[in-house]
């Protein structure tokens, strides 16, 4: 596995904080989920890897080229799109977009026709002569993400970019980073919704309070917790349950109600199928269930 | 990346995103696209119509007196009045002060909304660096200042050459003003770039770095001229006095004199100063280098 991103002992501090201790990161290319809670450090990892801010120990290279060394060269890779409101508000999505194809390297003509293209792949192709002052934060989001990928950067770094979206608008922005390493862009996204990074990313780093606390494929983290759950509609549940403990099963239920049941055995498995027939009733679904990122998270960084 | 869907009416197609697999530049390619960008701002190219009038309001401000003039020249070709004296080509450098106002607009425009509504971290995000980003954005202003400065002299010049009975003899007898005029246009327009651009990069509000920069030359011209007047040996010319060194307009002057002349102008405040013409050009370079070393600092901290 090649990586993109690899840092050594990189630390960081602030006055009256370490926003990075001592961190080790091999981040491969594909997408990476940078997850954490609130001044876990992702943001100061971003600007340590586009050298905006210098470590006060430890290495980093992106592509191979230490960052301190040559922030150039890696800021002409690395697409960002920040968390906040960055976007001049006076110019259209179109001049916004292409000014930062030009500042990317591109010639002027490529820069207004790529941003076209990816101001049309990012939905806003009838809005792209509108100034962004009137847009939406959903249409500002995919402003920000357009921007970023406008130079055909080889690295994107996203930082929070479902902040603010309704639940459509969040779908749409992940159906979109989801696209990316398709295009060959390797996509680091940052954010403290595990759900999303679970969704989108295929590696998860997770820091808590600047320290690393997993680096791992997105697969080894979601491991099966010996329970399934299994629905069978509305208002069965306790007549299940009874018949389920009668079995000697152990049953619960999960955040939605839907009943969780512990197996050990295949036969296990054969007992809730022959239950759930001899009292009528439909087997929607029983499946396996998952850890959640959420429950790796807490489980590995207890302190946070 | 393309894929068709026919239909009886026809086709829709995804063109999904293309790599780019063009010329990409570096970083003086970036600084350019800012240079660029920054000058269409200052003239409102791609902008409303209301942020075109300062900048063509000004060039005929700038442009008017020496159409006058040579339309004076004109009307009295055959009968020169002896009370009627043409203004020179050195009096014609930098005595507007609609571009100290031009200035006054312009220069906040381009350096404030990028601090205020935090589009800088999204620069610097690209291989630019805070030298870089203070290098276009004077660079705009001393192009637009040294057009404005520089178009009316031509016209004067030309006009007075197509007007006088003998142009060879005209061009004869005002050789050296081809090189004086640009030098002095360009010395005026890089004090008047930097000074503007260094004031207004120390606020985000455009209105307060506007004010700012037309209160530093009120307030440095009215107290050097209650100076002088104050500390005058002997009213008229070759009684100046060093105070004149205050007024932070009239600096760009007396370099100017020095350049058409060689010395100091009889009506100038320092004039009859000793070392007058030598204390002008330090106290010019220092309020250069002073506002340089004020942009170098002011975003070299934006950028780290």
């Amino acid at each position: 596995m090649t990586s993109i991103v690899r840092a050594r002992g990189l630390t960081k501090r602030y006055p009256g904080v370490t926003a990075l201790d001592g961190v080790d990161l091999d981040l491969p290319a594909g997408r990476v989920g940078l997850v954490g809670a609130n001044g876990a450090g992702k943001t100061t990892l971003f600007r340590l890897l586009l050298g905006l801010c210098r470590p006060d120990a430890g290495t980093i290279e992106v592509f191979g080229i230490p960052v301190a060394d040559d922030p150039i060269s890696v800021r002409s890779r690395i697409g960002y799109m920040p968390e906040h409101d960055c976007l001049p508000l006076d110019q259209t999505a179109a001049d916004v977009v292409a000014t930062f194809g030009e500042l990317g390297g591109l010639p002027v003509r490529a820069a207004r026709q790529r941003a076209s293209e990816v101001l049309d792949l990012v939905g806003l192709d009838e809005a792209r002569f509108r100034p962004v002052g009137g847009f939406s934060t959903g249409m500002r989001q995919r402003t920000k993400l357009a921007q970023a990928i406008v130079a055909d950067p080889k690295l994107v770094l996203l930082d929070e970019p479902t902040a603010g979206l309704d639940p459509s608008g969040r779908e749409e922005m992940l159906a979109l980073v989801a696209r990316l390493s398709g295009f060959g862009i390797a996509v680091v996204l940052a954010t403290h919704l595990l759900d999303d990074v679970a969704r989108v990313c295929d590696h998860v780093v997770m820091l808590d309070a600047g320290r690393l606390v997993t680096d791992a494929p997105t697969t080894s983290l979601l491991r099966q917790t010996g329970t399934v759950t299994v629905d069978v509609g509305p208002g069965a549940a306790p007549a299940l349950t009874a018949a389920l403990a009668g079995r000697g099963l152990q049953v619960g239920t999960d955040e939605v109600g839907l009943l969780e049941v512990t197996v050990a055995t295949d036969a296990d498995l054969d007992a809730i199928r022959d239950v759930v027939s001899d009292l009528g009733l439909p087997l929607h679904r029983l499946t396996n269930r998952l850890t959640s990122l959420d429950e790796v998270f807490v489980h590995r960084a207890p302190a946070s | 990346m393309s894929t068709g869907v026919v239909s009886t009416g026809g086709a829709v197609y995804d063109r999904g995103y293309r790599p780019y697999d063009g010329p990409l530049g570096g970083r003086r390619a970036a600084t350019t696209a800012l240079y660029r960008t920054s000058l269409r701002r200052a003239i409102g190219l791609r902008r409303p119509w209301r942020q075109k009038v300062a900048p063509f309001v000004l060039l005929t401000i700038a442009v008017l007196p020496a159409v006058i003039n040579v339309g004076i020249a004109y009307l009295t070709r055959d009968s020169p009045s002896p009370d009627f004296s043409f203004f020179t080509y050195r009096e014609y450098v930098g005595v507007s002060s609609a571009l100290l106002l031009f200035v006054a607009l312009v220069a906040p425009d381009l350096v404030c909304p990028d601090r205020r509504q935090r589009v800088l971290p999204l620069i610097f995000a690209r291989p630019v660096t805070g030298a870089d980003y203070a290098l276009a954005k004077v660079g705009a202003i001393f192009t637009c200042v040294f057009a404005f400065s520089f178009l009316p002299q031509v016209v004067l010049y030309v006009g007075h050459l197509l007007v006088s009975k003998g142009a060879l003899d005209y061009l004869r007898a005002n050789t050296a003003v081809l090189w004086q005029v640009p030098v002095a246009v360009a010395l005026l327009a890089l004090f008047y770039a930097l000074l503007g651009v260094a004031v207004a990069s120390l606020s985000g509000r455009r209105i307060v770095a506007g004010a700012t920069l037309l209160g530093i030359t009120l307030v440095s011209s009215t107290v050097a001229a209650i100076l002088v007047d104050a500390n005058r040996v002997r009213p008229g010319p070759g009684h100046g006095n060093p105070a004149g060194l205050l007024n932070i307009l009239a600096l760009p002057l007396y370099v100017r004199d020095l350049v058409f002349l060689g010395h100091l102008s009889p009506d100038s405040p320092l004039s009859g100063v000793t070392g007058g013409g030598v204390l002008a050009v330090l106290c010019y370079l220092a309020v250069v280098l002073g506002c340089a070393a004020v942009l170098l600092v002011r975003y070299r901290s934006a950028e780290l």
